[in-house]
């Protein structure tokens, strides 16, 4: 059974001036403990798209929604508000683009991080959520576990706040970890440390991956598999490998020869939105979405 | 704590404020031992001494019915300071939530308790206290009720503003993503981020309420005779000018002490906090 189908999902926003098409019939699917990459630029159905899975969209009141959400084959928009309120922290966790912003500056992180942890287990205390997360922290190469849970996170690096984000985001151990651009606001260095730790800890834990992305040195490391999406449509998708070696959608290829190069001629002149960036989805052999019942 | 102690005591102006103040704080609080003539507080009359230039021992001079005005203004510090913050932590509260709920929840419940905050906004805040106590009977109970329903719509305006923009923080996304109910993300990640601005204008307003009730008797809605209100006693002392120049000087001189001592430290805090951030 699949971690996540997605089948035929449209998203529109209705507002004013009638209703704004945001995702156009996209369909994707994470297997167990797989990794997979969305992968487009700003305004492309990214973040959106993790929302629905979070449910967090469902239930504003200008949404318009149609298709299918699947996880662990339960159909999301079958589940009562109540139901995915239940998965979001214990079955679902997210990491996001800057880990410093992303934790309560008014908060030590012991204190979060046990908040985090009563999600799954409302009945630990405070010495218990303690044991726990210093584990936790010694899991993701923090050398004092102990010092940086009394920190306040504006009194850590953004480095270590990202490692603190990542041993928040799988302590209760989620079958789905949705990573939105992690590390983008880090420096490159950092941003690859905490990307090869994010690895092995998923690795460890068998926790499926959704990364979004617009860095495709990124995704080439990180990626079992690549979905590319463009203005809420997918362009392409395949196995990272094949997909970086033989681009077939013009979008993919335009989006590769956009990454700078030390060598060669820079970046090219893209037109922008020519009308074969809407040419129907690339689909590598063999990697195309599951038929019919997961 | 210490710390921002400390940079009050190096800032001049600062230091200056925390003088005044305790030395209001202070007079209110032991007014009973400071005061020469404690009993004129009440419906005393000396007409041996009334209407006394400054001298000793009454050194602000007295009233039109012979009472030490120093005394008086003293115990009119104690009804100024209690006003202000029992005005304060009715009104704060109140402001607090609506602007809380209004600003993180949006939609219709900001609609609705935003355009009732813009109602009370939009009245000038003394014709509001005035028209109020003209219904009620001015007392200083009914005196707190009206400052407070002209209060509290500032308070929910200023958390409203925080509230909005904290609401795009990623900390908020986080603890919504990891399922984190609406009232938690409004009272325990927002809230405690909006403190220091709410405490930096509880500070300045603490002066200003004084002020306000102090208009309030001025204008004969406030605080009822015999009971010493500064207000009422810069009123009463105003029919005198320039002639009897202590009866207004002296209360008036001790409005400016309150509402300036609160108005420097408010100002102080409001660097120290914001600096912190």
């Amino acid at each position: 059974m699949n971690t996540l189908r997605i089948r035929d999902l449209t998203l529109g926003f209705k507002g004013w001036s009638g209703t704004v098409e945001v995702l156009h019939g996209i369909s994707l699917h994470i297997g167990r403990g797989e990794r997979v990459a969305l992968v487009g630029e700003s305004g492309s159905g990214k973040s959106v798209t993790a929302r629905i899975v979070l449910g967090l969209l469902q239930s504003l009141r200008s949404t318009r929604l149609s298709g299918l959400v699947e996880f662990e084959g339960r159909d999301l928009s079958k589940l009562s508000e109540r139901e995915r309120h239940a998965l979001r922290g214990t079955k679902m966790s997210m990491i996001f683009q800057d880990p410093t912003s992303s934790l309560n500056p008014v908060y030590p992180i012991l204190t979060q991080f046990h908040e985090v942890l009563r999600r799954a287990d409302p009945a630990i205390n405070l010495t218990g959520a303690r044991a726990r997360a210093e584990k936790a922290l010694a899991d993701v190469s923090i050398t004092d576990p102990s010092r940086a849970l009394d920190s306040y996170p504006f009194q850590l690096s953004g480095g270590m706040n990202q490692r603190v984000m990542i041993a928040m985001a799988l302590a209760n151990d989620p079958s789905l970890l949705i990573a939105d651009e992690p590390g983008t606001a880090l420096d490159v260095t950092v941003q690859a440390q905490t990307l090869r730790l994010m690895r092995e800890q998923v690795e460890r834990h068998g926790t499926s991956v959704l990364f979004i992305s617009h860095n495709l040195g990124v995704v080439r490391e990180f990626a079992d598999r690549v979905y590319v999406i463009y203005k809420g449509r997918i362009a392409e998708q395949g196995p990272t490998a094949a997909l970086f070696e033989d681009p077939r959608h013009p979008y993919t290829r335009a989006l590769l020869d956009a990454v700078p190069r030390i060598t060669g001629d820079g970046i090219p002149e893209i037109e922008d939105a020519s009308d074969a960036y809407f040419a129907p989805t690339e689909v590598h052999e063999g990697y195309g979405e599951p038929e019919g019942a997961a | 704590m210490r710390r921002t102690f400390s940079i009050l005591l190096r800032n001049p102006l600062s230091l200056l404020g925390l003088i005044l103040v305790s030395a209001v704080v202070l007079s209110a609080v032991f007014a009973d031992f400071i005061a020469p003539f404690p009993l004129h507080r009440g419906a005393v009359v000396d007409f041996a001494n009334f209407n006394k230039p400054p001298e000793w021992p009454y050194i602000f001079g007295t009233d039109l019915v012979g009472r030490d005005l120093f005394s008086r203004i003293l115990y009119a510090y104690r009804i100024s300071l209690i006003l202000g913050v029992v005005v304060l932590a009715i009104a704060v509260p109140i402001g607090v939530a609506i602007g809380l709920f209004a600003g993180y929840l949006g939609g219709w419940t900001e609609y609705v308790l935003m355009r009732i905050t813009d109602v009370f906004l939009s009245i000038p805040p003394l014709v509001l206290a005035m028209s109020m106590m003209g219904l009620l009977e001015p007392t200083l109970t009914n005196g707190m009720i009206a400052v407070t329903a002209m209060w509290w719509p500032w308070y929910t305006r200023l958390v409203y503003n925080l509230a909005r923009s904290e609401k795009e923080e990623g900390y908020v996304l986080a603890a919504e993503v990891i399922g984190a109910s609406k009232l938690h993300v409004m009272f325990r990640e927002i809230l405690p981020n909006c403190v220091p601005s709410i405490l930096t204008k509880m500070t300045l307003d603490l002066g200003f309420v004084i002020l306000i009730a102090s208009s309030l008797s001025f204008l004969g809605l406030g605080v009822q005779p015999p009971t010493p209100d500064l207000g009422s006693m810069v009123a009463d002392g105003a029919k005198y000018l320039p002639d009897s120049w202590w009866l207004t000087v002296f209360p008036g001189l001790a409005i400016l002490v309150a509402v300036f001592g609160f108005n420097l430290i408010g100002d102080a805090l409001r660097e120290i906090l914001g600096a912190e951030q």
